[in-house]
This record gives C-alpha cells, sequence and structure tokens, in this order.
C-alpha cells in the first residue's frame, strides 16, 4: 500500500484537510452506494493528497476490512484513531479499530484503541462496552465487569447485548448463579442474539446441566441451523458426552468444513480410536490454517524470553531479594504443559476440603506487565533488582497483593479456603517471581507422556505461545522450551515441587489427590466417590468444570496406538523429545 | 613440516612446529592445539611424538578414549620412548584403567629407571589399586632420584597414612607445602614453624590451611595446642569463621595474614595432629561444632512446612568441588542414586551448593525431593539443616566434616582408594563415630555402593 509507511510528520494541517471535505463525501456516498471500487480508487486520489483524510480514510478503511486486506485495513484503521479532532470522531474512530481488532480475536491489539475511545468520551456506553469485552477477552475479568457494569448505567436502560456479555464475564469469572440470572435478562431483550444463547448453553454446561444445556443448543440450532459457532458448539457437547458419530455427522462433509470443525472432526475420530482417520483431519485442518493465515512456529520471543530468564533468576540473584509475607491463602500452583490434567487435578482437589479452584484467572504472568511501572521503569525481570533498594523492598508485597485482590473479588478466598488453585499454563516461566511471592506455595507438577501431550494439543482449535499448535515439531519444541525453563528454576531456587504423573492420577485418582494433599501437609483422607468427578463444589466454577466426567485412563499412552498406525509419526519429534523422556523416566517399559 | 606447500598455506618445520604445539598445550590453548594437531597429524598420520602430543590435548579437552587410542599408536610406533608409558600411565588412571596404567608405569620405569617422574607416576598406580606398601617402596624409589620431589614425598605420605602407619605418615605429610598449589597456605615470615614447646600466651599463629574439610577435621586439636601456647592467633577464611569460633581457646580469628599481630611462631592446623603424635587410638572425640539453637530451630520450621510429613529426611551431597585434584573420583550425578530415589518412605533434602545444584532440576524421582542448596548461605545453615534430617548421604566433601564433628548421621561414599583419613577396611572411622563409610569394591562403581547404602536407610 502506497501510503503506509509514510512520515506522520509530513502530513498536512486539518484545515488543509478539510479542503477535500467535498471529495470525501463522494466517496462516502459512492462507498453507500455500494460502488466500492470507484469509491476506493476516489478515497485513494484524496489520501495521496492529503494522508490524514478521515472520511477517505474511514471510506477506505471499510473497504479493506470487506475485502480482507488486513495490512491495509490495520495501517488505515491505526491511522484513523491516531487522527487528532474533536473528542467524538476520536472516540468513533477508535470505537470501530478496537471493535474491528476484536472482530478478527486480537483482544489485547485492542485495548489501547478501547482505552482511548472511553478517554476521549467517558460518558459513551458504546466505549465502555468495548472496552469490557477487550478486558473479558484478556482475562481482567473484574475490570471488564465494572466497565459493562458503567456501560450499562450510562445508557440507563437494559441493553441485550451488553447484558449477555456482562453475563458471560460472569460466566468467566465463575459466579454462575449471577451469569445465568443475567442471560434470562439478555435473552427476554434480544432473543435474536445467537452468541448470548451459546453463551447460556455453555454456562449450562458448566453447571453440569447437561440435558438443559443440549436442548437450549438443539432449539437454538432449529432457529439458525446456518450458525456454525452453534453448531460447534452442539458438537463439543456432543464430544464431552461421548456421542462421536451424532458429532461427526452433524459437522458434515469435511470438504465444507473451516479448521476449527475439521479439528474437531479429528477430535472424534480420536475418541473413536481411529488414529488415522484423526491425523489425517488434524494435517488438514492445519494446513488450511497455514494456507489462510501463515500460522507456523514463531520460536524467537520464547528463545529469548528462556535466555532473559536463566540468565536473570539464578541462586545468586534470587537469594538476597525480599519475599512477600505470608498472605490470606496459599495458592497451589498447578504446573503443567497445555492438556497435560491440570483441569482435571483442579476439579479433583476442589472436591476435597479446604480447596478452591482458582483456573487460570488473574495470572502471575500479568504481573510482569505491572512491574516495570512499579520498580522505576526498567524492564522486567531486571526490575525486581529495585526490591534491593529503598521503599523497593515492598514490591514482592504488593505484587502479592494484586495477585490476590481479583480472587478475593471473584469469591474464591473464603474462610474454609485455605488452599486456592492456579493452573496458568504461564507459570511455568514465573517461578522466581513466584519464589518472591510465595516462597513456600506447593508446585503440583502434571507430568505426562509428552507423545500424548502432542497429540491431546495438536488436534485442540487452541492458540498456544509462538503458536505452537500449528504442528507436531512447533508443539515439540514448545515442550522443551518449558522442560528447559522449568528445569532451570529447580535447580536454582528452593521449591516446594511434587511431580504428579497423569497416567497416575487417571489409573489411581484417590490415591494421587491423597498424595498431593499430604504433600501440601493436609490430612489424605478422601471423599468417597470422588472418581465419579461429580461431588458438589462450592461456586465460583471455572470453565473447564462444563468437562466434569468421571476419571478414565482413555487419553493415557494414547499415543502407543498412533505408533503402531502411523509408525513415522513421531520420527520427526523423536530427536528433541528424546532426552526428556529419559529424564523423566518415559523411556522404559512405561514409556514410548 | 615436510611435503609440498599448498598455494597460501604456511610451511613450519616439524621441531618448530612440535614446539608450538607444546606451548600451546602449555599455555591451555587447547583449542588452538587441537586445530594445530589435527593439521599435523592430517600430514603425518604415523608420527609418533605428533600422535603423543595429539592423545595429551585430547585428554585436556576430555576425549579420552581418542587420547588412549591416539597414545597407544604412539607408543606402538616407538615402543623404547620412555615418555610415552609414562604418559599413558596417567591417562589410563584418569580413566580408570588401573591394570592397563600399571603395565604402562612399570615399563616407564623400565625404560627410564633414573626418572623420577616415573616412579612417582608408578606409585600413584599403586595407590590407587590400594596396594600400599608398593606405593611406598617406588615413591621411595622416585625420593632416591630427586630428593626434593615433593610430590613424591606427599605420595609417600599418603600411602604411610591411609595404611594407618600415623607416627611415619605425619613426617613426610609435611612437605605438603613444598607442593606447588599449597603456595600462599603459609605466612611469609621468617619466624619458625612451632616444634610444640611452650609459648607464652598470645605468641602463637595457628593457620587454617588446606580445604575446608581438613579444617574442620584438624579444628579438634586446637585445644591441645592452646594448653601449650594459650590464647593463639587463628588464621582462617571467612566461610570458616563461624564455625572455628566454637572452638575454646584461641584469643583471635582474623581472615588477613595482616591482622595476625606478632608471634613467635607458627603452625598449620593440618600439622597439628603429628605434633600431638596423634594415633588412631587417641585422636580427640567428635561433637566439637554445633550449629546455634535458633538456627536449628528456625530450619526445622520451615523444613516441617517445605516437605511431606511421615517421611524419613535424608540429606543429599553428591558432588565436590571441580577444581579438587581428586574430584573425578569422589564426584557423582545426582541420577546416579536412583535406587535412594526410588523409596517411596523417605524425602531427599539436598545440601548440595555450587553449580552441581542445578542437576536437581531434573530429578524425577519418586523420593520427594527439595534442593536447600540455594538458600544455605553457609556452614551454620548446612550444620542446622542436618541437625533436623535423619541421615546425610554424602561424597567425601567438607559437609561430611560438618556431619561428624556435630555428631549427625552420615552415611559416607568412599571411592576405592580414598583419602588417607578414612583408611582401608573398615566401616567406621575413628574420627568421626557417627560416619558409617561405604566404599567402592572396584575402582570408579558407584553401582554397588549406592544399592548398599539405600538398603541401609
Amino acid at each position: 500500500m502506497r501510503c503506509c509507511d509514510m512520515d506522520e510528520a509530513q502530513w498536512p494541517g486539518l484545515e488543509a484537510a478539510a479542503l477535500l471535505d467535498d471529495k470525501a463525501i463522494e466517496a462516502t456516498q459512492l462507498f453507500n452506494d455500494k460502488k466500492h471500487e470507484e469509491a476506493a480508487a476516489l478515497a485513494l486520489k484524496i489520501l495521496d493528497a492529503v494522508p490524514n483524510q478521515r472520511a477517505a480514510l474511514r471510506v477506505l478503511f471499510e473497504i479493506r476490512d470487506a475485502e480482507k486486506r488486513r495490512r491495509a485495513a490495520d495501517a488505515l484503521g491505526a491511522r484513523l484513531a491516531g487522527l487528532e479532532g474533536p473528542a467524538a470522531l476520536r472516540a468513533q474512530a477508535n470505537e470501530r479499530f478496537a471493535y474491528y481488532l476484536i472482530g478478527l480475536g486480537r483482544h489485547a491489539e485492542a485495548a489501547p484503541y478501547a482505552a482511548a475511545a472511553v478517554k476521549a468520551m467517558p460518558r459513551a456506553a458504546a466505549a465502555h462496552h468495548i472496552m469490557g469485552m477487550v478486558l473479558t477477552e484478556t482475562g481482567a475479568l473484574q475490570a471488564g465487569e465494572r466497565h459493562y457494569r458503567r456501560a450499562l448505567e450510562l445508557l440507563a436502560r437494559e441493553d441485550g447485548m451488553i447484558l449477555a456479555n456482562l453475563a458471560w464475564n460472569l460466566k468467566m469469572q465463575g459466579r454462575l448463579t449471577e451469569a445465568r440470572k443475567i442471560y434470562d435478562r439478555a435473552l427476554a431483550l434480544r432473543p435474536d442474539n445467537s452468541r448470548g444463547v451459546g453463551g447460556l448453553a455453555q454456562l449450562l454446561f458448566t453447571q453440569g446441566a447437561r440435558g438443559e444445556a443440549d436442548a437450549v443448543l438443539d432449539d437454538a440450532l432449529a432457529r439458525w441451523p446456518q450458525d456454525r459457532l452453534l453448531r460447534m458448539l452442539k458438537v463439543m457437547a456432543d464430544l464431552a458426552q461421548g456421542r462421536v458419530e451424532a458429532a461427526l455427522e452433524r459437522l458434515g462433509p469435511p470438504e465444507a468444513q473451516l479448521p476449527p470443525e475439521i479439528l474437531a472432526r479429528g477430535r472424534a475420530h480420536m475418541l473413536a480410536g481411529q488414529p488415522q482417520e484423526a491425523i489425517t483431519a488434524i494435517a488438514t485442518a492445519r494446513g488450511v490454517q497455514r494456507e489462510r493465515t501463515g500460522q507456523s512456529f514463531r520460536p524467537e520471543e520464547l528463545s529469548a524470553r528462556l535466555e532473559s530468564y536463566q540468565a536473570y533468576f539464578t541462586a545468586e540473584r534470587i537469594q538476597p531479594l525480599p519475599r512477600a509475607r505470608p498472605g490470606a491463602f496459599m495458592p497451589v500452583f498447578l504446573l503443567g504443559f497445555p492438556r497435560s490434567g491440570t483441569g482435571l487435578l483442579e476439579q479433583l482437589l476442589a472436591q476435597t476440603p479446604g480447596f478452591a479452584p482458582g483456573d487460570e484467572v488473574a495470572p502471575v504472568a500479568k504481573l510482569t506487565t505491572a512491574i516495570p511501572g512499579l520498580a522505576g521503569g526498567a524492564a522486567y525481570p531486571q526490575a525486581l533488582d529495585e526490591a534491593l533498594i529503598g521503599d523497593g523492598a515492598e514490591l514482592p508485597e504488593r505484587l502479592r497483593e494484586m495477585y490476590e485482590a481479583p480472587r478475593r473479588a471473584m469469591g474464591l478466598a473464603r474462610p474454609e479456603v485455605g488452599f486456592i488453585t492456579d493452573r496458568a499454563v504461564s507459570n511455568v516461566w514465573h517461578l522466581g517471581l513466584i519464589k518472591l511471592l510465595y516462597p513456600e506455595a506447593p508446585i503440583i507438577h502434571v507430568l505426562r507422556h509428552p507423545y500424548d501431550l502432542l497429540l491431546a494439543n495438536i488436534a485442540q482449535d487452541r492458540r498456544l505461545e509462538g503458536d505452537a499448535q500449528a504442528g507436531l515439531p512447533g508443539l515439540a519444541r514448545y515442550y522443551d522450551f518449558h522442560a528447559r525453563m522449568l528445569r532451570h528454576y529447580r535447580g536454582q531456587l528452593t521449591l516446594r515441587y511434587l511431580p504428579l504423573r497423569y497416567e497416575e492420577l487417571v489409573a489411581r485418582p484417590e490415591e494421587a489427590v491423597g498424595r498431593v494433599r499430604e504433600f501440601i501437609g493436609l490430612d489424605a483422607a478422601i471423599p468417597e466417590g470422588l472418581a465419579g468427578n461429580a461431588l458438589p463444589v462450592a461456586a465460583p466454577w471455572p470453565g473447564h468444570f462444563a468437562g466434569r466426567v468421571a476419571v478414565h485412563g482413555g487419553a493415557a499412552w494414547r499415543f502407543r496406538a498412533y505408533e503402531a498406525a502411523l509408525p513415522h509419526l513421531f520420527k520427526e519429534v523423536e530427536p528433541i523429545l528424546a532426552p526428556w523422556l529419559a529424564e523423566l523416566g518415559y523411556d522404559g517399559e512405561q514409556g514410548a | 613440516m615436510s611435503g609440498a606447500a599448498q598455494p597460501g598455506q604456511v610451511v613450519m618445520p616439524l621441531a618448530e612446529a612440535l614446539g608450538r604445539l607444546a606451548r600451546l598445550e602449555q599455555e591451555g590453548r587447547l583449542a588452538e592445539a587441537d586445530d594445530l594437531a589435527s593439521r599435523m597429524l592430517a600430514a603425518m598420520p604415523e608420527h609418533p611424538h605428533i600422535l603423543q602430543m595429539a592423545g595429551i590435548v585430547s585428554h585436556r579437552l576430555g576425549r579420552h578414549e581418542e587420547a588412549i587410542a591416539r597414545m597407544e599408536k604412539s607408543a606402538a610406533l616407538s615402543p623404547d620412548t620412555p615418555l610415552y608409558p609414562r604418559n599413558m600411565c596417567e591417562i589410563y588412571r584418569g580413566a580408570g584403567r588401573l591394570d592397563e596404567a600399571l603395565r604402562a608405569g612399570l615399563r616407564a620405569v623400565e625404560l627410564a629407571p633414573g626418572d623420577a617422574r616415573s616412579h612417582f607416576n608408578l606409585a600413584l598406580i599403586h595407590y590407587e589399586r590400594r596396594e600400599l606398601d608398593e606405593a611406598v617402596r617406588v615413591a621411595e624409589q622416585a625420593i632416591a632420584c630427586d630428593p626434593a620431589f615433593a610430590e613424591a614425598h606427599f605420595e609417600k605420605a599418603e600411602a604411610l597414612l591411609l595404611g594407618g602407619r600415623l607416627r611415619e605418615g605425619w613426617e613426610s605429610y609435611e612437605w605438603r607445602f613444598k607442593l606447588k598449589q599449597a603456595e600462599g597456605m603459609l605466612p611469609k615470615t621468617d619466624k619458625p614453624q612451632w616444634d610444640g614447646t611452650p609459648l607464652d600466651p598470645g605468641r602463637l599463629l595457628i593457620v587454617g590451611d588446606q580445604g575446608f574439610g581438613d579444617c574442620i577435621q584438624f579444628a579438634r586439636f586446637i585445644p591441645w595446642a592452646c594448653l601449650l601456647a594459650p590464647r593463639p592467633v587463628l588464621a582462617c577464611s571467612a566461610e570458616l569463621m563461624p564455625l572455628l569460633r566454637q572452638i575454646p581457646g584461641p584469643a583471635r580469628l582474623v581472615t588477613r595474614w595482616e591482622d595476625t599481630g606478632e608471634y613467635d611462631a607458627y603452625i598449620p592446623l593440618s600439622g597439628l595432629p603429628r605434633l600431638a603424635e596423634a594415633t588412631l587410638e587417641t585422636l580427640p572425640p567428635a561433637g566439637y561444632l554445633a550449629a546455634p539453637e535458633a538456627l536449628v530451630r528456625l530450619w526445622g520450621e520451615r523444613l516441617e512446612r517445605l516437605m511431606p510429613k511421615g517421611k524419613k529426611r535424608i540429606a543429599l551431597v553428591w558432588a565436590g568441588r571441580p577444581t579438587h585434584k581428586n574430584d573425578k573420583k569422589r564426584t557423582l550425578k545426582l541420577a546416579q542414586f536412583g535406587p535412594l530415589f526410588a523409596r517411596e518412605d523417605i524425602v531427599i533434602v539436598t545440601v548440595q551448593k555450587g553449580e552441581q545444584i542445578a542437576q536437581a532440576g531434573g530429578y524425577y524421582g519418586r523420593a520427594p525431593l527439595v534442593n536447600l542448596g540455594p538458600e544455605i548461605a553457609d556452614f551454620l545453615d548446612t550444620m542446622a539443616i542436618l541437625q533436623n534430617v535423619d541421615r546425610l548421604v554424602s561424597i567425601d566433601t567438607s559437609v561430611i566434616h560438618l556431619a561428624g564433628a556435630s555428631n549427625v548421621p552420615a552415611s559416607l561414599l568412599l571411592p576405592y582408594a580414598p583419602d588417607w583419613r578414612w583408611l582401608l577396611h573398615r566401616e567406621d572411622t575413628p574420627w568421626y563415630p557417627s560416619l558409617r563409610l561405604y566404599r567402592q569394591t572396584r575402582p570408579y562403581q558407584w553401582e554397588d555402593v549406592i544399592l548398599r547404602v539405600a538398603a541401609d536407610i
């Protein structure tokens, strides 16, 4: 695009830009008349002369967005959002660009634009609504809730869309009862909100009301038979309840499917014990993703992070740093590579006395972004050195408070709760910081055979750091990064660390949970029927409770069948993983 | 080097190239030496001296098999060069191939009966093979060739002491300060070494020489010295201060030579047993060190929080200081303790310090492991931790002395030919009654040792 890289300092002033307003109105009119080619040509001509002409930018942005020409749309939207001018126009431009980014799932990138919209028009409900969406989807749940509620206040009336988004936020916080009530209000106002209906169905699953959830989805699909998101929700419900055939039938012919649907097909075959079909579907989905979005593993940032943390977090350097005093509760960090079984362990622990399931809310990783601001501006982790100087000694205490506050707000910290589990995948990077906040927090590391982890992750429609999910080699290297980081921390820090094998957890759940409780210093007595994974748990509940099923070993050692059916499947990753297989003891009879 | 020069190549005469190779090796410029050796070997693959030098470079780079192959070829090409078997004797010893080392050593002595170094190398092999009388005899031959050969005297001392012949051993042991590595251990002074005759109060300087373990072990003789020379000044490293402060008698402890003040005589700590005419039956008892109670309590509380209850606590040290001359013989990898880690009724508390603590990062045994090393600040911390465990399992390093001196039960893993102080053929030690010794039955073989240690816990 010819004007993308222009120097902003060279732009004409607003008055000069106004000289072309008439032409811009003409371009807008062409656009409204759906004469996109002519509108774009005229807008380009205007922008060649005046690159900051607001209306021309808007027209061209909308056209490039519709054409899915992302790089151009990104540049135009950002430029539009950055223009000076009346507050209302600034708010409008920033809202629009934030909304565009949200639509692409780029919530974190949308944050500064949503914030700029709120700052420009603090009393605009729409701006707060968008801010709420950004915060909710980036994990800042309580802050997101505040903005949704503020948007409703400013509107001074019920709004079905905002209410549905608020309900989703509360569902994410595990406040299921409240969320249910708000969904009812939202859907009464906007029964046409298919996303809201889908959210309600997911809420019902989390509550364990599977029959009701199925019914909601069936009704919704009857109303919106072409809605792919609802259909996917139903497929996922089918898979969670073992209805593999129904799921495959619902997904329809593979050639008409999008990558998330093809991946769901792969998972269905996986559940059905059909390695060949599963891998074919998964490989197809990943191939399409690569083709369409260029997704491939990007190790550079992970590599730099590993190197930086290994250099900083050494025994000699960490030992003199001050530690926070004990807090209101003790977190129990459930460490593990994605799909290693930390969710299952959290579910089981939550059914024993003294535990609350904290899931992945407000992870320690979030604190690292606040640390430079609190510690004089140096980058993390070097900023932690400030804790050695003067009032900096209070830094760990302040960070611990920042970690605890959202858990209190969510109702996780209650008198009967001594331990709140934290299963954020990112914790593996931050054990050094965790050591300063909670020097003696138990760390339960759920180990699982790396080949099984690769299979589980390659089949999931979940984006991992560095786009590691793009293929088995990327996943293996991502695993290698995790394992190297953890080995480093375990060598350099005194940790209260217990490894627990997923394979043992599913084979003998009561014994495994008993071991964890004993390790933490609690009695090992386990409630009867724990393996059924359906004992009552006090709210709030995390979303993964929707998938609570009786403990079973169906996914353990799955890779063996895949190796037998596809002997070359793991050949490429073997050199990367062999040292870890040996170190973890998975290379003997029990292992590969 | 002979041969036609290729364009862009510099041709160097062989003698010059060999000289350069030797220089690079001696200066520790091993990568350059390796490169030069490879190029020389490519040009002259059958030249015995190039092979010999290249073997030495390989050895120093840790490529032991390659070193041995090169040197064996060298010796085969020039079987009557005494230097080659002399070198190989050492290389085989380093590789734990003691039979071959002995053959090479005997051949070196046969070829050069007047070469003190050849006799000395052979004495080392006899020590490693626990042939102590032979070790003493051959060391004496080395001394006969070169009466000022300090290392040979010291080797003789070690063989005598290991055999329990303490009185004779102490005399030769005095040569230790003439060893190259002993430089700086004693003060630069014209005052004499103390001979054990009474001195006025404050006129004796006691020097904490040698390693931490030796100082801890011989500190028991300080009260005896104080009877003859009251209120001495004790010079030691800062790390040892908190420990040696516990020994009654010295007026002051200093860490710098310039702080010693005036004295009439000095004595290294390791010289006290000789003066005291110590025998295995007359050693002052252990129990002369103790961790401060408050520190013991503090670590006790921490360990209570950090560890699962109801399990035996086993403290573990698996590696020594890598620069120690015998470190290869004594140091293990953490992973070698498999039989211990398989036990579910114990919890491992590693009190390892130094770079080797990183190995704890790869531990996945059944027994829970707490890597305490990163939070241990000094010897008092270690000693306080040891008061809170059921047993220490350790190689021969300073921590075992701490355990022994403070009467903590401990299992000591010893190489086939251990340091002299652990003697031979016994499971206990008169120096520290709380220790149980587990000896290698074959050189460099730890498997059965660890099995026995694990079984006895």
